[in-house]
Order: structure tokens, then C-alpha cells, then sequence
């Protein structure tokens, strides 16, 4: 039968590194007998001295990592607020639209309100789980083989980093994202005629006209935002020019949808409810487009004239 | 008004994190003497250092492999040990942390003392 100390003993030996072993058992052991020997000499029985020394040397598991100077974290202090900032945004963006690529894709097989829920809630949680997982375990393994957050950037944290908070022009995240969405919604339109199934979304019909004229509007709202940041203010130039491409945009969706030429009927063949759907499919577009409208005009506007009242702008995300 | 359990606990933690350095200049000081894990651990408590078993014999291996301590296993007698003697390098270290220790003992005290030029 193994006594107590050995028990103890093995138990910290477990998790310690193999070629340590041998030392760390003798020295461990010879300690251990030492204190009872203490206590012993004291007028404690023998049993009670043992006890008590285990209970004063505490959790085997601790100590063996203390011997094996171990890191009993997953991610350190260094590398936290670096993995916090890359899960916040692959969390907050990446898997929003992940999510509705996936939900549209598999809506399109098989569109019924509860596949195209119970399709959004499998996605959100698997995309989610592995984008945790890997950015964890990849943080993880950084943190064991010494990278620190300096080599993540590239170099020492100097001023340089600061970001620019200046509340005129576009900031380059801002005339990044006012590119790329042109860009995705003229793919999304293309490839809605061609790869989805086998009927496109939208009324082919429109490609006569009123589609390739969206893709012209959607172009030139890309040079829009290319020729703003160049500009670095907010003019009522701008204003104008905001407010015709908003308009050149969102009036021929609105008209296109209230009039029922916007989705293609064949889309939404399936069944009973049907016609149902494809009204409130129209009415959506309306509302949404009819809102977005309002309040991109409305917001540069307000920008514009404050800058030109000479009042400060808020500097977004800030309080200020 | 902080509750008396949570300022207890902030002072531990307090205390904790002002002593975690004194154990190691203490040990490399004591171990000019050869002396094995317990005996150490002994002499601390006398001197009045609160070290508990479980820090100071992991602690010993570090600062041995830092190559401040050396180790040898005397067998002669019936219970073999591992004793531990500061190296040179280590008592160099010692002497500088000990320095530091003064400074920053008298830095506090000039700054705890009224009128004293800051």
C-alpha cells in the first residue's frame, strides 16, 4: 500500500518534467521527512506530523507547476489585450457575415421561415465556437513560444500607433469598408443571377436596364468616397453630391419594389404563401432603403453644416 | 465605506506583492553557508521572513539554474540532502539587490518624514 507521502509525492511528480523527476522526488521526500521530524520532536504523533506537513506544502498540482515554472495561464497579460481586440472584431464583423452568407446560401435550397432561423442559430454558434477556438489555440501557442505584443506589431509601442481621431474626412478604415461594400453588392448582384439555385433572386428582367444602372450608381459611390477622403472636409459640395448618388440609388430600388418588379417571382414559386412572401420581401426593401435614404443624406448633411458653423464634431467612439 | 474583509484582502495582497523579492535576496545571503531546503526554510521563519515550503524549494531550483545557486547531494548521512551555496555570481546579484533594499528604505523614509526635501 503507498503511504501518504508517496501518494503526495507521486502526484507532483506527475505534471513535472520527466528528466527532473528523479531529483525533485529525492530532495521532495527528504524536505517532507525533515518537517515531520520537526514536528515529531515537538511531541506531535507521527501520523498528525505528516498530515500536517502535506496540508502545509498544499495543492501537488500547484506545487509541481511552481517546480516546472510553468505558466498556469492560457494567455498572458502581453498578449490579452491583443487577443481581445482581434476577437472583438472578428466576433462583431466576420461572423455577422459569415453568418448571412451562409444563411442566404442554404435559405436558397430550402426557404422556409424555420430553416432559414434554425439555419442562422446553427451558424452563429458553429462559426462562432471556431473562430473562438482557433484564435485561442493560436494565441495560446504564441504565448509558449515567447512571441510578445511588440513582435505582434512589428516593433515597440511608440506614437506612431496612436490612432488619428480627426472628425473631418474619411478615415482609411472608413474609405476601405466605403469600397469594398460597392464592390460585394455588385458580386451579391451578379452571382444571385447565376450561382444560387436555380432561379435568380431578383427579376431578371431588370437586367435590360435597371440593374446595370445600379452597378454604374454603386461604382460611382466607390470614386465618391475615393474623391472625399482626398478632399479631408466636409463641404456642401459633398452634401449635393451625397444626396443625388443616394438618391440615383435608392429611388429606382424603392420604385422597382413597391411596384413589384424588384424580386423575380419565380424565386418565391413554392407553394402556398408564396405571393404572401414576395410582398413582404417588397415591402422590407422599402422600408429599408427608404430609411438608409433618409439618414445618409441627413447625416452628411448635419456635417457639413456644423463644420461650416465652425462646431466641433464628435469624434466617434470617444464621448467627445 | 470598503468593507473590513475586502481591505483585508487588499492589504495581503499588498504585503504579498512588497515581500515576493526579500526571499530571494535572503536566501542567496543565508546560503554564503551551504544549507538544504529545510533547514533554509527554518532559518527564515526565525529571521522573521513569512516563506512558506511549497515557494521556496521551487524557488531554490530556479535560482540554481540561473546559475546563482550550486547544489551537491551529501549522502554521508542517513537522510541525503541537496545543499545549496550561493555561487559567485549570486553573491554578486545578493549585493546588489541588498543595495537597492537600502536605497529604497531610505527613499521611503525621507519621504515619510515631514519637511524633508523632496
Amino acid at each position: 500500500m503507498t503511504s501518504l507521502v508517496d501518494r503526495y509525492v507521486f502526484t507532483a511528480l506527475r505534471r513535472v518534467p520527466e528528466k527532473q523527476r528523479a531529483d525533485i522526488d529525492r530532495e521532495l521526500r527528504a524536505s517532507i521527512e525533515d518537517a515531520v521530524d520537526a514536528r515529531v520532536d515537538a511531541g506531535e504523533p507521527r501520523d498528525a506530523a505528516v498530515e500536517a506537513t502535506l496540508l502545509e506544502l498544499g495543492d501537488p498540482d500547484r506545487l509541481a507547476d511552481r517546480y516546472a515554472d510553468r505558466a498556469s495561464y492560457l494567455i498572458g497579460p502581453e498578449l490579452f489585450p491583443a487577443w481581445r481586440r482581434l476577437m472583438t472584431m472578428l466576433l462583431s464583423m466576420v461572423l455577422p457575415l459569415v453568418v448571412i452568407v451562409l444563411v442566404v446560401l442554404r435559405s436558397l435550397d430550402a426557404p422556409s421561415a424555420g430553416s432559414v432561423i434554425g439555419g442562422m442559430v446553427s451558424s452563429v454558434i458553429t462559426v462562432g465556437v471556431h473562430i473562438a477556438f482557433w484564435v485561442t489555440a493560436v494565441f495560446a501557442v504564441l504565448e509558449r513560444t515567447g512571441v510578445t505584443a511588440g513582435g505582434l506589431r512589428g516593433g515597440p509601442w511608440s506614437l506612431k500607433n496612436l490612432p488619428r481621431y480627426e472628425p473631418r474626412g474619411l478615415t482609411v478604415t472608413q474609405l476601405g469598408a466605403a469600397i469594398v461594400w460597392p464592390v460585394l453588392m455588385i458580386t451579391a448582384l451578379v452571382l444571385q443571377q447565376f450561382t444560387f439555385g436555380d432561379e435568380p433572386v431578383l427579376a431578371p428582367a431588370n437586367w435590360s436596364f435597371w440593374w446595370p444602372y445600379l452597378i454604374v450608381v454603386m461604382a460611382l459611390d466607390a470614386l465618391y468616397a475615393v474623391w472625399v477622403y482626398r478632399l479631408g472636409t466636409w463641404t456642401h459640395t459633398v452634401t449635393v453630391v451625397n444626396a443625388a448618388l443616394a438618391l440615383a440609388f435608392a429611388v429606382p430600388v424603392i420604385w422597382l419594389a413597391s411596384t413589384d418588379r424588384f424580386f423575380n417571382p419565380a424565386f418565391f414559386d413554392f407553394g402556398a404563401g408564396a405571393d404572401e412572401a414576395l410582398r413582404w420581401a417588397g415591402f422590407g426593401v422599402v422600408l429599408t432603403f427608404a430609411v438608409f435614404l433618409v439618414w445618409d443624406i441627413a447625416e452628411v448633411a448635419v456635417r457639413a453644416e456644423r463644420l461650416r458653423r465652425g462646431l466641433p464634431l464628435k469624434v466617434p467612439g470617444t464621448g467627445v | 465605506m470598503v468593507c473590513d474583509m475586502t481591505m483585508d484582502a487588499t492589504l495581503a495582497g499588498h504585503l504579498q506583492e512588497l515581500r515576493r523579492g526579500t526571499v530571494v535576496v535572503a536566501s542567496l545571503t543565508v546560503l554564503r553557508e551551504p544549507g538544504y531546503g529545510y533547514s533554509l526554510l527554518e532559518m527564515l521563519s526565525a529571521a522573521g521572513f513569512e516563506v512558506e515550503a511549497n515557494t521556496l524549494y521551487p524557488l531554490l531550483r530556479r535560482l540554481e539554474s540561473q546559475g546563482l545557486l550550486a547544489s551537491e547531494w551529501n549522502t554521508d548521512e542517513a537522510r541525503p540532502r541537496k545543499f545549496y551555496r550561493t555561487t559567485e555570481q549570486g553573491e554578486a546579484i545578493a549585493e546588489t539587490l541588498r543595495t537597492e533594499w537600502t536605497r529604497l528604505d531610505r527613499a521611503i523614509t525621507d519621504l515619510d518624514t515631514p519637511g524633508s526635501p523632496r
